[in-house]
């Protein structure tokens, strides 16, 4: 998987390419994560637009991206999941907890 | 003081051999660190012996499958008298006559027990060389049997010390860090060294390693100061080092052809200071040869014990799939309200999927299907945890709603185990009320007997993640006729060789399709279906169905 940081203001944008699966992708998004928030970054977007599928292992890498950001104060949020990823989402009641948003300002002005 | 005595045998090559019987117990069989090792498949690792007891010699056999022979006739234990002759069964072209008499005073001088003759003081006789043949083809039949790991490391260093007439010899192999360690050493009557005491050349062995090439040093001729030191230090006079090297398929990397490489697996290092290390070109080819020989016996013997390694590792794994699937139930109560059919097919040995049927006290049915995100081992540990507290929690009378709560906190607070659960958990009463918890689980499929189609989800979020999560039952009611089927991923994200998922809504329609059938058909015919699916592609993640059908209520 490609992770593809960029900032907009006081927001890290993570553009993502490629599955986000176990071996692929789960481990460098949580790494990438972990050093932006010791960094002092605080308000981080998923861009998920290119990211086709995510399987269970991908799930755990968000709860635990997501997890890692709230308690060290900051936030993280998600932008334009495919559909077949929002679903997983859906099941995994998961959309109760991260906030999901349709285009990148709407997301940008939320912070 | 023995009677002096003496062995006097020609072997298999036609080669003339004299062993002094100086020892009370003088060993003979096919094991490295007998006196006389003999390698030939039909003779045993401990043949027999030659005993020294009361002035008188005698042959003993060690119960060794082809026997000892004394002129002819097979012995148990037999005396010895001079000029007998002694037959080992297994290695019947070999000669061997035993004579009441002393070395003649040439042999006393030279290296005792050594199986070569007398080697002349400067250069390489055509005798020499023809021993030293003779050795390299006798060495290298010995790899072809099944010998133990230490018996080759035996077998390499004294033949090389042999060969290099040495006095002295050692073995190093590289660990997994690649770094050289010490195996073992040997002297040239074959008693094994301490490897702490075993003072070596390490700038020779070093150049031998890293350099891949046969290290020879003479100390009257060597140029490197380094190294002539050392050889000073150490009081030597010559050394011969030979790296342990073979080819070996390199792996194959995307598109690029298979390739030879060098495996160096470690050196051979032998010294003297007695020898000048007058080494004929042939020795020193044969030497090289023996190592590379070597190096591909001791690369089989270890490929060998990492076979056995595996398979003892499969060994545990289908021990533990036994555990698994026994602590899956395969039989059930069947209540007199529904029927029910269940299974779990985990995709490698056990699988992180589980299900269970309990009932409790009041009647009522709880069926759960759990699903630990990741596969094999550690999924399956923590699938046997939570299957084991959503037990005993039941049983402890906590309320649906209140079980999954404990057991979400259970999970948050191993955290570091990473992992997460999804849950469906159905609670039914006998009057067809149905409760559940659909914690981040595929919705279940409630067919009723309209044909109509529910699916169960509660939006509830799966365990293991957030302790602030919470869980509420949601109710229904089920009518005779209806059918339940609950399911883990592994049935819709099943894929065929098109990547294609099998899906929910191909598994919606079969389970319309299917109103007529008892839940084990249902079951069983999904599961066929899926198989059908894939085509035999390798199962993708481990699949879990159960299947219940209501039957008439009780109120």
């Amino acid at each position: 998987m490609e992770i593809n940081p960029r900032t907009n203001g006081n927001v890290t944008i993570l553009d993502l390419r490629g599955n986000l699966t176990i071996g692929s992708g789960e481990e460098e998004l949580t790494a990438i994560i972990a050093r932006l928030l010791k960094e002092g970054q605080r308000h981080l977007l998923l861009n998920m637009a290119e990211v086709p599928f995510i399987d269970s292992s991908g799930i755990g890498g968000l709860i635990k991206s997501f997890s890692r950001a709230k308690s060290d104060g900051g936030k993280l949020k998600l932008l334009n999941p495919s559909q077949t990823a929002r679903q997983l989402l859906s099941i995994t009641g998961l959309l109760s907890v991260l906030e999901v948003f349709d285009d990148e300002a709407t997301a940008l002005s939320s912070f | 003081m023995q009677k002096p005595a003496l062995l006097k045998i020609v072997d298999q090559f036609g080669v003339n051999k004299t062993l002094p019987l100086v020892k009370r117990v003088f060993t003979i069989g096919r094991k490295p660190g007998n006196d006389l090792m003999l390698l030939s498949s039909g003779v045993s690792r401990d043949h027999g012996a030659i005993v020294y007891d009361n002035e008188t010699y005698y042959l003993v056999d060690k119960d060794s499958k082809s026997g000892l022979f004394v002129n002819g006739e097979r012995v148990t234990r037999c005396e010895l008298h001079h000029q007998d002759n002694i037959g080992i069964g297994g290695h019947e072209d070999c000669q061997i006559q035993f004579l009441e008499e002393s070395l003649p005073p040439i042999f006393e001088s030279s290296k005792g027990l050594s199986l070569s003759q007398p080697h002349p003081a400067s250069g390489a006789s055509a005798n020499e060389e023809l021993q030293q043949l003779a050795r390299y083809v006798e060495v290298h039949q010995a790899f072809k049997f099944s010998l133990t790991p230490d018996d080759v490391l035996c077998l390499i260093v004294d033949a090389a010390i042999e060969m290099a007439n040495a006095e002295r010899g050692c073995l190093l192999l590289t660990n997994d860090a690649g770094q050289l360690e010490f195996k073992l050493a040997r002297d040239s009557k074959r008693n094994l060294l301490s490897g702490v005491d075993f003072q070596m050349s390490r700038t020779v062995v070093q150049e031998a390693f890293a350099e891949r090439r046969t290290v020879v040093v003479k100390d009257h001729l060597e140029n490197d100061q380094n190294i002539r030191q050392s050889v000073y230090d150490l009081n030597l006079r010559s050394i011969v080092c030979v790296p342990l090297s073979h080819f070996q398929m390199s792996e194959k990397t995307m598109g690029a052809t298979e390739m030879l490489k060098h495996n160096t697996i470690g050196v051979l290092y032998v010294d003297s200071r007695k020898s000048r290390g007058e080494f004929s070109k042939t020795a020193l080819t044969l030497l090289e040869s023996l190592a590379f020989e070597a190096s591909k016996s001791l690369e089989s013997v270890r490929l060998m014990q990492e076979e056995q390694e595996k398979k003892r590792f499969e060994r545990e794994f289908a021990t533990a799939r036994e555990v698994q699937l026994a602590l899956l139930p395969t039989t059930f109560v069947q209540p007199a309200y529904f029927e029910v059919a269940a299974h779990s097919i985990p995709c490698r040995y056990v699988g992180g999927d589980f299900y269970d049927l309990l009932t409790l006290d009041d009647g009522r049915s709880v069926l759960i299907l759990g699903d630990v995100s990741g596969k094999g081992m550690s999924a399956a540990l923590l699938a046997s945890m939570a299957q084991g507290v959503i037990h005993a929690q039941f049983n402890s009378g906590l309320s649906l709603p209140d079980v999954v709560t404990s057991l979400n906190r259970v999970l948050v607070r191993k955290s570091d185990v990473q992992r997460f659960l999804t849950l469906f958990c159905a609670l039914i009463a006998p009057d067809g009320t149905l409760n559940f918890v659909n914690a981040g689980h595929n919705p279940a499929i409630l067919m009723r007997t309209s044909g109509k189609t529910e699916l169960l989800s509660s939006g509830s979020m799966l365990l293991g993640a957030f302790d602030f999560a919470e869980f509420h039952a949601h109710e229904t009611k089920l009518e005779p006729g209806d059918v339940l089927v609950i399911f883990s991923d592994g049935v819709t994200e099943a894929a065929n060789a098109a990547n294609q998922l099998f899906g929910d809504q191909r598994l919606e329609a079969l389970v319309k399709k299917s109103a007529g059938l008892s839940a084990k058909d249902i079951k069983e015919r999904i599961e066929r279906e899926v198989v059908t699916f894939t085509r035999g592609l390798p199962q993708g993640d481990d699949i879990t169905l159960i299947a219940l059908k209501m039957k008439s209520l009780i109120s």
